[in-house]
C-alpha cells in the first residue's frame, strides 16, 4: 500500500466512490486490510467450528454425540484431527462408520441414548 | 463405496520429524500425472481455502508418459497424449491415506499434488517418505491407525520449493498514527504423491464387518 495505483487496485469491488477515489478508497482499504489481519484469526475458529459441526452430524447418523465420539477417539489413541474427520465423515462413510465403531467400543456412554421425537408433519391439508 | 477420488487436501508436515530423503538419480523420462477430468469432481466449498486445486502440471505442452502403461516407452507422437490420457485416468489406485505432514494432517491420494510446509533440506526430485500415515483406506477396508499405521510408508517426490501467495499484514492504531504494512509470503514445498504402501499387514477394518455391525 504504497501508492495511489497499488490502493485502487486493493479496492475492486468496493461500493460507490470508495473503488474509484483515492481519498475514499484509502480509508476503505485500510478497514479492509485490518479486517483481513482480524480475520485470518478468525478463519481458524470459524473452521474448527465448521468441522465439528460436520462431524456432530456424521456421528449423530448413527446414534452418537459428537463429545462422546471425540472422547472414544482420545481413549483409543487415535489422533486424527477435525479437519479430516470432517472431511471423512462427508466422503468416506465406511471409513467413518468404522471409528465411530472403535469410539463406541471405548465409550460405552453412548449405549443409552435418548431419540429426541422427531417432528411429524401435522399438517390438516392431506 | 464410498469415492475416494472425491477429497483433495494441501498438507503440511514438519519435514526433520517425520520424513527421509533419498537423492534420486536423474529422471530419464519425464513423468507427469494427468487428470483431465478429476478437477471437477473435487470443488470444496469456498469455506475450505485450505484445499489445493488439482490443476494440470504446467508441462501440459511436454508429451506425457503414464507411469502405469507404458514404463519404458516415451512417444511423444500427439497422436498417443489423448490415448494415455484416457487409459491413465481409471487406472489410479482407489486409495487414500491421512498422513500428517508439518504439523498438519492431510488427505493424501496417490497422483495428486500437495503443498506442505517448506521441507528443509530437500531439493527438486527428490523422493520423499511420509511416516506419519494415520489412517489408510482402500475400496474395501480402512486401516485405522493408533496413533499411526504402523510401516505404512507415503511416498512422494518434491516437485516445487515456492512461496505461497502474498498476505498483506497491516497494522493500524487509530488516532495514534500508527501504521504497519508488511508483506509475507511463507515458504511452502509442493511434493507430488507417487503411492502408499506398508499398510497390509495392519488389522484393518473391513466393509464386510460394518456391515454386520450395522
Amino acid at each position: 500500500m504504497m501508492n495511489k495505483k497499488e490502493i485502487l487496485k486493493l479496492a475492486k469491488g468496493f461500493r460507490g466512490r470508495a473503488k474509484n477515489c483515492i481519498r475514499i478508497a484509502r480509508e476503505r482499504v485500510e478497514k479492509a486490510l485490518q479486517y483481513s489481519y482480524r480475520d485470518r484469526r478468525t478463519k481458524k475458529r470459524d473452521m474448527r467450528s465448521l468441522w465439528i459441526q460436520r462431524i456432530s452430524a456424521g456421528t449423530r447418523q448413527h446414534n452418537v454425540h459428537y463429545g462422546h465420539f471425540m472422547h472414544g477417539l482420545k481413549k483409543e489413541n487415535i489422533q486424527l484431527n477435525r479437519k479430516v474427520l470432517s472431511e471423512i465423515s462427508m466422503h468416506e462413510p465406511y471409513s467413518f462408520k468404522a471409528l465411530v465403531d472403535i469410539s463406541r467400543e471405548a465409550f460405552p456412554g453412548n449405549r443409552h441414548i435418548y431419540h429426541r421425537p422427531r417432528k411429524v408433519d401435522m399438517s390438516i391439508t392431506a | 463405496m464410498a469415492s475416494t477420488s472425491s477429497t483433495l487436501f494441501s498438507l503440511c508436515s514438519s519435514f526433520s520429524a517425520h520424513c527421509k530423503i533419498s537423492p534420486t538419480p536423474s529422471l530419464s523420462k519425464p513423468l507427469s500425472f494427468t487428470k483431465p477430468n478429476f478437477a471437477s469432481s473435487f470443488k470444496l466449498p469456498q469455506k475450505l481455502a485450505f484445499s489445493s486445486s488439482p490443476s494440470l502440471p504446467q508441462s501440459a505442452t511436454v508429451p506425457k508418459v503414464s507411469e502405469i502403461d507404458a514404463p519404458a516407452v516415451a512417444e511423444p507422437a500427439a497422436t498417443q497424449i489423448v490415448e494415455v490420457a484416457k487409459e491413465d485416468e481409471p487406472k489410479r489406485e482407489e486409495i487414500f491415506a491421512v498422513v500428517m505432514v508439518g504439523g498438519r494432517q492431510y488427505i493424501v491420494i496417490p497422483g495428486r499434488f500437495l503443498y506442505v510446509q517448506r521441507l528443509k533440506g530437500t531439493n527438486v526430485n527428490d523422493k520423499i517418505a511420509l511416516n506419519k500415515v494415520l489412517l489408510v483406506g482402500t475400496k474395501t477396508t480402512t486401516y485405522i491407525g493408533k496413533p499411526v499405521v504402523t510401516n505404512a510408508v507415503v511416498h512422494a517426490v518434491v516437485e516445487e520449493q515456492g512461496l505461497n501467495k502474498k498476505v498483506i499484514v497491516f497494522k493500524y492504531k487509530k488516532k495514534k498514527n500508527y501504521r504497519r504494512n508488511i508483506g509475507h509470503r511463507q515458504p511452502n514445498t509442493r511434493v507430488r504423491i507417487t503411492g502408499i504402501t506398508g499398510f497390509e499387514n495392519y488389522p484393518a477394518v473391513t466393509l464386510d464387518s460394518i456391515a454386520k455391525s450395522s
